[in-house]
């Protein structure tokens, strides 16, 4: 790729970070609600613990996993709600009409988000874990999940790019988002390691893309090392293909059959 | 040599497949849903015209007509059903790349700027997409500054400013990478007297002064009247008429209105084919029929029943004269 069309998605996701900057207050809002839930989850561990349940974890772990995989589920913008609300409003014949790919603007934007947000939410996450154990991890792991887990983000930014350009044919996206992300949470290992569920359904989430953007970047906190990295950026490359060629593919469908409101 | 023309259209045709939801309940929606019923809306149908390079053209049809899925098959953004599109002497749907480099498009009812975000955020960040050199990038910017009045409000976040602003911005975005064509579709919409006149007066001037060609459409015929010198007219998809708007008016024109203020109270002017609009004291407002009277009867007629203090003698609106065209059509579509 030519270094100007580089610089066209460098100067949208430049642009996104100027909105992501602007708009503070969203971003604050976030990292309250991630106070909050982690302070839920890491009581809830805690008495579990104390119950004696049989769960073959530290607690303390739990919760820094947790945290981590709050912290990309959060991260991730989403893309969806404004792909959708840019067709339904007919300002996406404006965006089609430029020398720039739409689909890879609309990413680019997304990555300028994540961008600025990742960078707080991870300290956000990484501080209140530490407040609700008292614990930190080796640095080492902690430093392999930020790579893997911004990779992980961007997938699931990826993800939701694809579900948003669903609004070519459906009214409301919401439905599918509501689907994909609860597969995403139960799949992804959101609340759980996915090596703590049943065996069928470990079968089951290693089939779907969920686990490479939560659970596999979060596992390294619960190893506290960064075997197996090789192997889920393996994985992350594989999925992050298949959601470009299934984004590729949904836009140009939609294109051939665009049938835009006034025309 | 001939220049290339800016637009061809030669047997343009677009038709759109929209879902019709059948009537009833659950049975119904099922059956929708496994089988959608569709209904197919001819938009575009056999259209033909072609535009010479800097020619400023309005494009003109009553809701439904055509006019912005032609604007957006010129521009490359929907692909024709059949017939063919040259714009600068390349296929919209197919060379849209290179096309989006060398033509702008404003949309009234959508936005290219970031809400946000000042408009020059936006202006840096399309001088990215349109790969224009910094230092270009800046002469260009400041030329746009100067000739919209663009330098107050440049680092005003775009939710901040007036409709009419947000509208001079919308259209200096469009020519910041010099495009040699303009498409507008409905750039006054929404704005008031004074923001309209200005908006008209910097199209005339951009095209004037630099050879865009312009290609507008618009439910104002003051927009058409102030900033174009041909009209094109569609109605349900086909070519109603297409030239000067002088033309237009000579053709379809066929009446004037003539105001008389007159030293005495009341005249009294029934004549064939002159009607009486409203008559108050010392004024009389007449409609002529000027295939039946001449407005020289009408005022030789006025003079011999008194002095004339003032006379004013216009022509009926643009607005009757289209509207007489697309009734004209419907009354052929109903004979056929």
């Amino acid at each position: 790729m030519r270094a100007a069309a580089v610089s066209k998605y460098v100067a949208f996701a430049r642009v996104a970070t100027a909105l992501a900057r602007r708009d503070r207050g969203e971003l604050y809002g976030r990292m309250l609600f991630f106070a909050v839930i982690l302070g839920v989850f890491s009581s809830l561990w805690r008495v579990v613990a104390e119950a004696g349940m049989p769960i073959a974890a530290d607690p303390k772990l739990l919760v820094w996993y947790l945290a981590t995989t709050e912290w990309i589920i959060l991260s991730a913008p989403p893309v969806h709600t404004d792909v959708q609300e840019s067709i339904r409003r007919g300002d996406v014949v404006c965006r089609i009409g430029r020398p720039v790919s739409y689909v890879g603007a609309a990413f680019a934007e997304a990555l300028g988000l994540l961008a600025v947000r990742a960078p707080l939410l991870a300290a956000t996450a990484w501080a209140c874990a530490f407040a609700f154990t008292g614990w930190i991890p080796p640095l080492a792991p902690l430093a392999w999940t930020l790579p893997f887990g911004f990779a992980g983000a961007a997938l699931i930014t990826a993800m939701c790019l694809w579900i948003g350009l669903l609004a070519f044919w459906l009214e409301d996206v919401s439905p599918v988002f509501w689907v994909v992300q609860k597969l995403l949470f139960v799949f992804g290992g959101l609340m759980l390691p996915i090596e703590l569920y049943p065996r069928a359904m470990q079968v089951a989430a290693a089939w779907t893309p969920f686990p490479a953007m939560l659970a596999g970047p979060a596992s390294f906190v619960l190893r506290q090392s960064g075997a197996g990295w090789l192997t889920l950026a393996v994985h992350q490359a594989a999925w992050g293909a298949a959601a470009a060629l299934a984004v590729w593919w949904a836009f140009r469908r939609a294109r051939a059959t665009l049938t835009i409101n006034g025309g | 040599m001939r220049a290339t023309p800016a637009v061809v259209i030669t047997d343009l045709c677009k038709a759109f497949h929209v879902r019709r939801p059948r009537a009833g309940g659950f049975a119904a929606r099922l059956q929708d849903f496994v089988r959608p019923h569709t209904q197919t809306v001819t938009a575009v149908d056999r259209l033909s015209f072609s535009i010479a390079p800097g020619e400023r053209v309005a494009f003109v049809g009553p809701n439904g007509a055509g006019k912005s899925t032609t604007l957006k098959m010129l521009a490359g953004i929907l692909q024709p059903d059949a017939g063919e599109v040259r714009v600068l002497g390349l296929e919209p749907s197919r060379q849209r790349h290179e096309l989006a480099f060398r033509v702008g498009t404003v949309f009234g009812q959508r936005s290219q700027l970031w809400y946000q975000l000042p408009p020059r955020d936006t202006f840096a960040l399309l001088g990215r997409v349109y790969e224009i050199a910094a230092a270009e990038h800046r002469r260009r910017l400041d030329a746009l500054t100067a000739a919209f009045g663009l330098g107050a409000i440049l680092d005003t976040p775009v939710r901040q400013l007036s409709l009419g602003e947000r509208m001079r911005c919308e259209i200096a975005a469009s020519l910041l990478h010099a495009p040699r064509i303009l498409f507008l579709d409905e750039p006054t919409i929404g704005l008031d007297v004074s923001a309209k006149a200005v908006i008209r007066e910097l199209l005339h001037t951009e095209s004037a002064s630099h050879g865009v060609t312009l290609l507008l459409t618009s439910h104002d015929t003051a927009d058409i009247e102030r900033v174009c010198e041909r009209v094109i007219v569609i109605h349900r998809g086909r070519l109603l008429w297409d030239g000067a708007i002088a033309d237009l008016r000579r053709r379809y024109l066929t009446t004037k209105r003539i105001t008389v203020w007159s030293e005495a109270e009341r005249l009294d002017l029934q004549l064939p084919g002159v009607r009486v609009l409203s008559s108050d004291a010392y004024r009389t407002e007449l409609e002529v029929a000027l295939d039946v009277a001449s407005v020289g009867q009408v005022i030789d007629a006025a003079l011999a029943q008194s002095a004339v203090r003032d006379l004013a003698v216009e022509d009926a609106p643009l607005d009757a004269v289209i509207r007489a065209l697309y009734a004209e059509a419907e009354a052929r579509r109903s004979e056929t």
